[in-house]
């Protein structure tokens, strides 16, 4: 390999974008840097960020390329690591999702849920086909059910709590369709559109000459079948139940039974009263428990990339939770691959099973005190967002950051002051 | 038939399984059952189940009939839009599923059975919400099951017997054992789900008419008759069980699971009750299931063997209908009864297969009439579940028959059939005999006279009386008891240990049996206390259980708290 087709240094720009991924990564080769931008979005901005924020990053990164990117990887299809490719219908006042598109980018890597022609393989047994068409139907579903929950939501506002409503509203709005941005994705590649799998090609190896980039997950659904023996409860079947199209939007007045003889909204008997209000608050808990179900779901579509250059390791798992991870875990030969990670960025923004206590088990780079080639980890996050303490569900989970900072040297975006964009990271390859 | 059986009962018209089973004729199978006789009050609203059909997504609280205190208003409707357009039969249907479900208990039990809360009345929603769910809360006191839109039409839950009876037998079964509930061991966070099941199915089963479907309508000539090739226990699996799996609705599985189904093809093995896959709650219930529902088909075969044939090879399809129904009701009886042998704290299948062959035995002593203790331990056995020993690993008698040296010194025996401070005094004065741990909390949690009928026709005075133990530990105390402490256990932490038993009087107070797991079996509590520690269960359970367990079943999730920070 001559020394023009080889980086000799990678800088990670990490931007604060509050909850939510923004990465930019650059390798410098002899000749130019070569630039992969990982995740663009936000579902929740810093405080005092000012609502220009994401507009400021979208031209940061469009300085930072020189106008050129090589690739977009888009981990998974939630708000807050797709948002800022959103494009607007107005020229005279481009959205970030438009300048990101004037960057060009050759390649765009998505996990294979999104791909348009995900059950046309005709090397694939029907079977197969039939299952992975019912996966991406069940991830639009899921999205259709998280539509019908947010008018729900309208209606049971008064009956719950703020926080709960907060809550919903959050995860809710995080799992809808998000159509502008998901369109710009799919049209954006000058050269190649890549859908990927555990063990696929990554779409990167024209880009990333002499860096290897595994890919770790999703894995596909036959590859979770071998993980897993018994199947006879269908997940994609009951969003389809849940949510499959409007008619399961329920709003007021409506549903079934529309000629049966009701009481008039405000007349509740006193009889029934104390049980009215508890079966609204078990309903209110059972949207959160759903929309978090599905919140999961859609988290374990993620993209997990493991890049390798100067036999340096930086691994990028997007949101996958345990689920994704399950079938790469499962290998020992991966296993082995992942013990000398270099650089981690933390997983689902330091929730409780994004970063798999055995995957974290793994990485030999971890020690107790500072030192040269101890692991570095990068947490992009903003707290009070997502879950609660008091269920031992709150992101950042605290035990997980206790760990990362006593183990690591751990970064994370809420430690940038409200002017700061970003932090950069360098490594010698 | 509009005239009551009798002035205790009255009969309702209810869907006999679910929607989608239908008579020959095409139209849905309906049934008759007995309830208690009773003055409803509109909803209904009885003395023990009370309907408030609110429906919690629409916003909507619909109107109850004010018509239908003491009749059947749809005894004669056949057509099927009647009954799955009007929420009021959806609320008799679950009414008198859920009554005569608690009835089916109060019957077998011979005595009254209070729900899990301190309420008189359930509450139940047939419409709750718009969910593939459907559950019981005690918080809530109350059954709720939901409903939702498939491509063929709406689906209701609610219309489902084996999911109302289901879901009423979590209601009853938390007020006969509390305990329950707690974290413990894969078995007991199974047994809520597997028995549900159990009684749900053989409910089911124990309506011939149910039973004639789900063996299939033969057209032709030779309809009333059946062959004997078709009645072996693998042919009866295949046609009755599996039969009546397939005609359910199919939207409805997410809600129900598919214990039936696995119970007809899931080949025994006993390497199942160990393998990994079978610790995940509903998973491993469905052993039970399938142990039980297997039992089932070979009772009803072997009586099928001693029946007459009325032309050469064939018997009579009513005949053999009657018996499967029969088979089923008695089957459920022991279920039942089963429960009063089982210790109030820790169960495990064992332990529930040793209360099954026991109820069995005071009911019919001589085996060979039914053969039912043959085929279940024999059935549960082929599962991998043993009954459990009479000495437990440590030493400790957690059977003990009619022992000898009890001293009741000072206790009356009309005040222990129905006072706990009596019993307690009782069990205080024998707590060495009855290997009590000293330093434990202890409470009796409940004493009831029952009145059975048995199979001989002889009726049986007992009085049944229930109490924990419950140890509150420091980590670092558990060494000094021989327990051992779970990995990464939290310093912080305090554990809490449950023992307690079962004491059964005959009818002239004198102690008669006594089930029991101790609070100090050092083995028993290292093996629970490690499965905890293993599966996040040391801090308790959350609210509403059965929500989240159902919640998995719909999404086939598997737990991973090992993995989680
Ligand atoms: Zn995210
Ligand atoms: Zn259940």
């Amino acid at each position: 390999m001559t020394a023009s087709t080889k980086p000799g240094k990678l800088a990670v720009r990490a931007y604060q974008v509050g909850f939510g991924d923004c990465l930019l990564l650059s390798f410098a080769y002899p000749d130019r840097e070569r630039h992969v931008l990982v995740d663009f979005g936000s579902s929740g901005l810093p405080e005092n960020a000012g609502a220009g924020l994401i507009k400021r990053v979208a031209n940061d990164i469009a300085d930072r390329c020189h106008g050129k990117l090589d690739a977009v990887v888009v981990s998974h299809r939630h708000l807050d690591h797709l948002s800022g490719f959103a494009t607007s219908n107005n020229p005279k006042r481009p959205a970030p999702g438009d300048v990101i598109r004037s960057l060009r980018p050759a390649v765009v890597v998505q996990p294979w849920t999104e791909d348009p022609d995900a059950a046309t393989d005709a090397t694939k047994p029907t079977a197969i086909l039939h299952r992975k068409l019912a996966f991406v139907a069940g991830l639009g579903a899921m999205q259709g059910f998280a539509e019908s929950l947010l008018r729900e939501l309208h209606l049971l506002r008064r009956t719950m709590g703020k926080r709960l409503a907060d809550q919903l509203a959050f995860v809710g709005e995080q799992n809808l369709k998000n159509l502008p941005a998901v369109q710009n994705l799919m049209t954006m590649a000058q050269d190649t559109q890549a859908y990927v799998h555990f063990g696929s090609r990554s779409g990167l190896e024209s880009v990333l000459p002499g860096v290897k980039v595994r890919v770790l997950g999703p894995p596909t659904v036959e590859q979770s079948d071998e993980i897993r023996r018994e199947r006879d409860t269908d997940e994609n079947e009951f969003w389809h139940l849940l949510g499959a199209d409007g008619r399961a939007v329920a709003t007021r007045g409506h549903g079934t039974f529309r000629r049966a003889a009701s009481w008039p909204a405000g007349t509740v008997p006193r009889h029934a009263r104390w049980f009215k209000r508890r079966l609204a608050a078990v309903r209110s808990d059972a949207l959160l428990e759903l929309v978090r179900a599905l919140d999961e779901a859609m988290n374990n579509t993620s993209v997990i990339l493991l890049f390798e250059a100067g036999g340096k390791k930086f691994l990028f798992p997007g949101d996958a939770q345990i689920e994704n991870w399950a079938y790469a875990l499962s290998r020992p030969d991966v296993c082995q691959q992942l013990r000398d990670v270099l650089l981690y960025k933390v997983g689902h923004h330091g929730s409780l099973n994004a970063t798999p206590k055995s995957l974290w088990a793994l990485f030999r780079n971890r020690s107790p005190s500072p030192r040269p080639g101890r692991l570095q980890t990068i947490l992009s996050t903003k707290a009070g967002k997502h879950g609660s303490s008091q269920n031992k569900t709150e992101v950042p989970r605290k035990p997980l950051v206790h760990e990362l900072q006593s183990q690591s040297d751990l970064f994370t975006t809420q430690s940038l002051s409200a002017k700061t964009l970003y932090r950069d990271f360098e490594f010698e390859l | 038939m509009a005239t009551p059986l009798s002035p205790r009962t009255r009969t309702l018209t209810v869907i006999a399984q679910d929607p989608s089973v239908l008579r020959p004729d095409g139209n849905i199978l309906t049934a008759r059952v007995e309830v208690p006789a009773e003055r409803l009050a509109p909803g209904p609203w009885g003395h023990r189940v009370h309907v408030i059909d609110y429906d919690a997504s629409t916003g909507r609280l619909y109107r109850p009939r004010t018509d239908a205190a003491d009749r059947d208003p749809y005894e004669h409707v056949r057509d099927a839009s009647r009954l799955l357009d009007d929420p009021c039969f959806h609320a008799q249907n679950c009414y008198a599923v859920a009554m005569s479900t608690l009835a089916r208990f109060e019957r077998a039990l011979g005595r009254r059975v209070s729900w899990g809360f301190s309420g008189h009345q359930l509450k139940v929603a047939p419409h709750a919400f718009l969910d593939a769910n459907a559950f019981y809360s005690r918080r809530d006191e109350a059954l709720m099951f939901g409903w939702f839109h498939s491509d063929t039409g709406p689906v209701y839950a609610c219309l489902s017997h084996d999911v109302v009876a289901h879901e009423t037998t979590h209601a009853v079964l938390d007020g006969l054992r509390e305990r329950y509930t707690d974290p413990s061991s894969p078995d007991q966070a199974a047994f809520h789900e597997g028995f549900a099941d159990v009684v749900a199915l053989l409910s089911v089963f124990a309506m011939p008419e149910v039973v004639a479907v789900a063996l299939g309508a033969r057209p032709g000539p030779r309809r009333d008759v059946l062959p004997r090739s078709a009645l072996t226990p693998d042919a009866l699996r295949r046609s009755a069980l599996l039969g009546l799996a397939e005609q359910m609705g199919r939207q409805l599985q997410n809600v129900r699971g598919a214990a039936l189904r696995r119970s007809a093809l899931l080949e025994p093995d006993r390497r199942l009750y160990r393998a990994p896959e079978y610790l995940e709650p509903h998973r491993r219930g469905e052993l039970l299931v399938a142990a039980m529902m297997n039992a089932f088909v070979q009772v009803w075969a072997a009586r099928l063997e001693a029946l007459r044939e009325i032309q050469r090879g064939c018997l009579d399809r009513e005949r053999v209908v009657q018996e499967g129904a029969d088979v089923a009701d008695r089957l459920l009886t022991t279920a039942i009864r089963a429960l009063d042998y089982a210790p109030p704290v820790d169960l495990q299948f064992g332990d529930y297969l040793r209360g099954l062959l026991a109820a069995d035995r005071e009911d019919q002593p001589d085996d060979r009439r039914y053969l039912c203790r043959d085929a279940l331990e024999r059935t549960f056995r082929a599962y991998g579940i043993d009954p459990a020993a009479e000495t437990s690993a440590a030493g400790r008698r957690s059977w003990l028959l009619r022992p000898g040296g009890v001293d009741v010194e000072g206790t009356h025996f009309a005040s222990m059939q129905h006072e706990p401070d009596e019993v307690f005094r009782f069990v205080w004065q024998n707590r060495e005999l009855l290997e009590l741990s000293d330093d434990a909390y202890t409470r009796v949690l409940s004493v009831r006279p029952c009145t059975r009928v048995a199979g001989d026709g002889f009726v049986l005075h007992e009085t049944v009386a229930e109490y924990v133990q419950i140890l509150d530990l420091q980590p670092d105390e558990l060494r000094s008891l021989g327990i051992r402490r779970p990995a990464g256990m939290p310093d912080d932490l305090s554990v809490t240990l449950y023992g307690g038993g079962v004491l059964v009087f005959d009818e002239y107070g004198r102690l008669k049996l006594h089930v029991s797991k101790s609070v100090r079996d050092a083995e028993e509590q290292s093996v629970r206390l490690a499965y905890l520690a293993a599966h996040g269960g040391l801090r308790g359970p959350g609210a509403r259980r059965f929500s989240a367990l159902h919640r998995r079943r719909n999404l086939a999730r598997i737990e991973r708290p090992a993995e989680r920070w």
